[in-house]
């Protein structure tokens, strides 16, 4: 039987929606925090905001990097 | 006789292509975050692009699920246009009922009740099929609706504001995950292009072989490719708007932080496992996801009777295709008269199916209602409630 593919499909499966989900909610944690009013650099968390979604992004494209066997996997 | 099986292989990848609309953007078209008809267009574009992505899934599909080559048994045309009938007419049936059920295991039962039929009990792998499809059956819901589920809880935790000194809730601010929606429905989109619409290419590859216009052991041609990749994008165009009211409201009220959620483990779900060869059903890890991020959700509630009904139809799809798959082999094994008949007879089973549809027209317009106002407030439903939505929806 094949529970070590299994296994493997859920582990992948996990880590990679835990580490997307994170995150995207910690970018839009950080961009609710941008915007509050008594927030004194609204500007440097913004940025982390986005570093955030960038960060996800990079993720994303990593992950259809690794499935497209053109790119040579 | 092969002309007649890629068409008929081509309009199994068209109901494959709306009836799996639902997967993909069923979640973003309930909560608002995409206007329905873009999405479908959107999905349909992206579907295509999937297809053209990876062929790896058609060289390996339906493969050793019947004993080809050993023993001297060769799969023929006729076989294949049996097990084809079985699949389109199961999820023609499915879409009209509303439910959202496997395409591949159609595809899989209506192969297996054919061969059953036209070869005998002995040419079934069993092994394989427990392997390939009964398993994979009971765990892709399992797995995508347990990271459906950390994942919602991780959002909502990540993303709850208490005010520090009085703690008060402040605004949640979670209009984000709408636009996040967008991206993480589109990935779903991809992933099925790159998984289902294989299937169709590997079947098509599989009549050429069989017929013997293609080398044995090569991959999908491009013509192949390319008609299967518009076939889907057609079919996902036309969108199953009655699936994907049962996926987007039907099973859980669904947030967008939730769809967001849903949607990356379902995303994620398909495209490690139709990487790493273990192939899950899309269907199945979708409906997984819905319900897990449903549950991972304070004060929202799943509807287990919608659930359940699902859960059945799942039951179902593969000896009902086999059903129909076998006698459609018995008519076919009658003759040219018999490939005949079952062609006329399942054209205008799809054709009735179609007309009783639109009887009760489900489109893009009623798919899923959005009502604007009230859309933040409306979150818990006391369970008297639902109990009610619950009757209504079986009545549907």
């Amino acid at each position: 039987m094949k529970w070590l593919e299994l296994l493997q499909v859920g582990g992948v499966t996990l880590v990679a929606a835990v580490t997307l989900v994170v995150l995207y909610s910690l970018g839009v944690r950080l961009t609710a925090i941008a915007g509050d009013a008594q927030q004194k650099s609204p500007g440097l968390v913004r940025s982390l905001a986005y570093v955030c979604f960038g960060v996800c992004g990079i993720a994303v494209l990593f992950g259809i990097y690794l499935i497209v066997p053109y790119f040579g996997n | 006789m092969v002309a007649l099986v890629i068409a008929l292989a081509l309009f199994f990848d068209f109901t494959n292509g709306f009836h799996d609309t639902a997967n993909a953007m069923a979640t973003p078209i309930a909560t608002g975050a995409i206007k329905p008809k873009t999405a479908v267009a959107l999905a349909a574009v992206l579907n295509l692009v999937g297809a053209f992505l990876s062929t790896e899934v058609a060289k390996t599909i339906s493969g050793g699920l019947i004993r080809e080559g050993s023993e001297g048994i060769h799969i023929t045309p006729d076989i294949i246009f049996a097990g084809l009938m079985g699949a389109v007419l199961w999820n023609m049936i499915t879409w009209l009922k509303g439910l959202p059920s496997s395409s591949s295991h159609a595809l899989f039962g209506g192969l297996i009740g054919a061969a059953v039929v036209g070869i005998g009990l002995h040419s079934i792998n069993f092994e394989t099929v427990l392997q390939k499809v009964i398993l994979p059956a009971i765990f892709a819901p399992l797995i995508a609706g347990l990271v459906a589920y950390i994942c919602t809880r991780l959002a909502y935790a990540l993303t709850s504001r208490h005010d520090p000194e009085t703690g008060d809730k402040l605004t949640q601010k979670r209009g984000g995950f709408r636009t996040g929606q967008i991206f993480t429905s589109s990935l779903v989109a991809l992933a099925h292009g790159t998984n289902d619409a294989q299937k169709t290419m590997g079947i098509i590859t599989l009549v050429l072989i069989a017929a013997g216009t293609q080398e044995p052991g090569s991959g999908p041609q491009f013509w192949v490719i390319a008609a299967c990749a518009f076939a889907i994008a057609i079919g996902t165009y036309a969108g199953g708007w009655r699936i994907i009211r049962t996926m987007g409201s039907g099973l859980t009220e669904v947030k967008p932080a939730q769809g967001f959620s849903a949607e990356t483990s379902t995303a994620s779900a398909i495209l490690a496992s139709s990487h790493l060869g273990f192939a899950l059903s899309t269907t199945q890890v979708a409906s997984g996801s819905v319900i897990g991020s449903g549950l991972g959700r304070k004060g929202t509630s799943v509807r287990w009777g919608t659930a359940g009904k699902i859960a059945l139809g799942w039951l179902f799809t593969l000896p009902a295709s086999a059903i129909v798959g076998a006698l459609t082999a018995l008519l076919v094994s009658i003759g040219v008269v018999g490939v005949v008949i079952a062609a006329v007879v399942g054209t205008a089973a799809v054709l009735s199916m179609f007309i009783v549809s639109r009887r009760s027209h489900v489109g893009h317009h009623n798919a899923v209602e959005v009502e604007e106002a009230g859309h933040a407030v409306r979150f818990r439903k006391k369970k008297k409630n639902q109990k009610t939505t619950k009757s209504e929806d079986v009545q549907r």
